[in-house]
């Protein structure tokens, strides 16, 4: 490696992508940036371009239009050096059925070209990795959906991308392994990696990502879909004891708030910062109110998520 | 938080879909023999084969010699026909189905995105697809041996037999991993690589064979009869006639049979077959005959014929009989146009692949996705 220099800006960046299949323009205008050590949820309806968008991100698929840069690399022009920078993880579960764990991470870290001694101890080490230790030996065949899985987010590792682009990872999973996943994402970040992760569970990637990119029907959202997440990671949720005139409290003192159902026990408040839910929690206290819970309401991403879905019914 | 990477220097600009390694075409070939050959029942398809290919060799060992010695070519002869229409059978099912395939497994995606180029994924796959084909023909050579022994042939004979047949088979393999990349059901893929079979060993004699009715031309013939006088026994000398009627002109049609795996086969094989150019005799050996035979055909109509048949003792070949057939012996070979134009066709497959699975995918054809 010869000539080496430095990439301070985004590791997978994306401007204006564009993408027709036929008539049907599956990506219409794409824009995201996700630099070193960042998680990036790209989130949006079933068929609003998502797995097109991540295809052209991973060199797969030629966009008709717009840029992309994996690690500073044109996919297009530079495509073998852009993949060697960049794992992939599709929706799609491929594997050979006759290879054994073991067989199919050594064939795919010797297809990123490491040899076959150093491919053999990645691929026995990203099998611990994602658990799978055991089944070294064993066909694909007999795993189960959710560890053929794991499987395939071991092979998206294997060479050790700086880049990763997973699609839907969390399908399929058990409750533990999810887990797993999201602290296996945020240690992949912490080693400076970028990461771009779909998922349909939002709840999910509230703790797993930094920053979401939202997507409906083949655009990114941009600053709108940042402010609705902003103001949905502050919204609070505040439920009194059964009987309590909850509306009544906040309106004395002078908080917005908005009906959570009929029961009048319960309200959403925006606040403003940390302090300010402090404050109220301070000042609902004082007056009186019986609290049972307060804190954020849910997930941000759901909320961000269906508050523009809303909109755009 | 910053990151380093290589400078794009020209030799990464230059590892495209074409650039071609040793270790990744190793690679892929590996894998696809380990996926492929360990989910099938390979061992039993080998056991069948040997034993189809032993009994014909048995029954026509069997028949030949019933027959009172016949020349053990026939059975030579036979067994390497039917060996190649067996190879011919056998060898689409290994790569008629490879890329699209693994396409509709979802397998092809995460390989092609991998720094694997494209033709390192298209010529794994193609040696995979021929190493089994290979071992097929592994498993019918003791009997091409066998009936080689038997044949009186020069020992050239085998060893170009089995390197040809062994050539048809990567150019069968290639033609269907061809339809693999092209059409994105495996059922049309095999169905049409199998009827790319059937157009060169079957279609090309079937065209040739109408060909003989539809491309006639008149031709000038002079024959030299025999004077026949009514009551005698002995014709009284020869005559010069001219006739002129319509004759298949099969110099201008050869070419079909030239694309024939059998007939390159044939054609390839060194046969003990001689032209004499002082005797009127024709070719012995079963694949000389046809070797002979298409060299005839180059030849186009015969314009002179000796009917002149005196006495007890063979004619004399006429001069024009003496040109002819030095002609014949002096022709070049009819097989390197076949092998010729099959490996144009299995290249024109293997480019068609290349392009087909080069990422970033530009347009894709109707019904195909990408994963």
């Amino acid at each position: 490696m010869t000539d080496m220099d430095v990439v301070t800006g985004p590791l997978l960046e994306a401007t204006a992508l564009r993408r027709a299949f036929g008539t049907v323009q599956a990506v219409v205008d794409a824009t995201l940036a996700v630099p070193p050590g960042h998680v990036t949820a790209l989130i949006g309806p079933n068929g609003c371009g998502k797995t097109t968008l991540m295809l052209m991100l991973a060199g797969l698929l030629r966009p008709d239009g717009g840029e992309v840069t994996v690690a500073g690399l044109d996919p297009v022009a530079e495509g073998a050096a852009a993949r060697r920078h960049l794992g992939w993880m599709p929706d799609v579960l491929g594997t050979w059925d006759s290879l054994t764990c073991e067989e199919t991470l050594t064939t795919f870290g010797r297809a990123y070209g490491l040899g076959s001694e150093a491919a053999r101890q990645r691929s026995f080490e990203l099998l611990r990795t994602v658990h799978l230790a055991e089944y070294a030996a064993q066909p694909a065949r007999v795993l189960s959906r959710g560890q053929k899985q794991r499987l395939s987010l071991a092979r998206a590792l294997v060479h050790d991308p700086a880049v990763l682009i997973l699609d839907e990872p969390a399908s399929g999973l058990d409750p533990r392994s999810r887990i797993e996943l999201r602290e296996l994402v945020r240690s992949l970040a912490a080693d400076g990696k970028a990461v771009l992760i779909s998922s349909h569970v939002l709840s999910e990637l509230d703790e797993m990502v930094d920053s979401a990119v939202f997507m409906s029907k083949g655009s990114t959202l941009g600053a709108d879909a940042d402010a609705l997440v902003a103001r949905a990671r502050l919204r609070w949720m505040v439920t009194a004891r059964p009987g309590t005139d909850l509306r009544a409290v906040l309106d004395s003192l002078g908080r917005e708030w908005e009906a959570a159902g009929e029961d009048q026990s319960r309200a959403a408040v925006q606040v403003v910062d940390a302090d300010d839910a402090a404050d109220l929690l301070a000042a609902l206290a004082t007056a009186g109110a019986r609290l049972s819970a307060f804190g954020p309401a849910g997930s941000a991403l759901e909320q961000a998520y269906l508050t523009m879905e809303e909109d755009r019914r | 938080m910053t990151a380093t990477r290589e400078a794009p220097a020209r030799a990464t600009r230059a590892r495209g879909a074409w650039h071609l390694t040793w270790s990744g075409i190793v690679l892929v070939a590996q894998l696809e023999m380990r996926q492929r050959l360990r989910s099938t029942k390979w061992k039993w398809a080998l056991a069948v084969f040997a034993v189809l290919v032993g009994a014909v060799t048995l029954l026509l060992e069997a028949t030949v010699s019933d027959q009172g010695g016949g020349p053990g070519d026939i059975v030579f002869g036979v067994i390497v026909f039917f060996v190649l229409f067996l190879g011919l059978l056998v060898s689409p099912t290994l790569s008629a189905t490879s890329i699209n395939g693994d396409n509709k497994e979802g397998t092809l995606a995460p390989l092609q995105a991998t720094t694997l180029s494209a033709v390192d994924i298209v010529v794994g796959k193609l040696l995979a697809a021929w190493a089994a084909s290979l071992a097929f023909l592994g498993v019918a050579v003791p009997f091409i041996v066998w009936g080689f022994i038997g044949s009186g042939a020069p020992l050239g004979t085998v060893l170009v037999t089995v390197l040809v047949l062994a050539l048809e088979l990567l150019v069968v393999c290639a033609l269907g991993l061809g339809w693999s990349a092209i059409v994105s059901r495996t059922s049309a893929s095999a169905v049409l690589s199998y009827v790319t079979v059937a157009t060169l060993s079957v279609l090309t004699l079937v065209f040739f064979g109408l060909s003989l009715v539809l491309v006639q031309e008149p031709v000038t013939v002079r024959t030299y009869d025999a004077n026949w006088e009514d009551g005698k026994d002995t014709p009284d000398g020869c005559t010069w006639t001219e006739y002129t009627y319509d004759q298949p002109r099969t110099d201008r049609t050869w070419w079909l049979l030239a694309a024939n795996p059998f007939v390159i086969v044939a054609d390839a094989a060194p046969s003990i077959d001689q032209v004499s150019t002082s005797r009127y005799d024709s070719p012995q050996t079963m694949l000389g005959s046809i070797k002979y035979a298409v060299r005839e055909a180059r030849l186009g109509p015969q314009t002179v014929q000796n009917n002149c048949w005196v006495g007890e003792r063979e004619p004399e070949l006429l001069p024009e009989e003496i040109a002819r057939r030095q002609q014949l012996t002096g022709l070049s070979a009819v097989w390197p146009w076949g092998l010729g134009f099959h490996a144009l066709l299995s290249a024109g497959a293997i480019w068609l692949a290349v392009r087909r699975i080069a990422v970033p995918h530009g347009k894709l054809s109707a019904g195909t996705r990408v994963a």
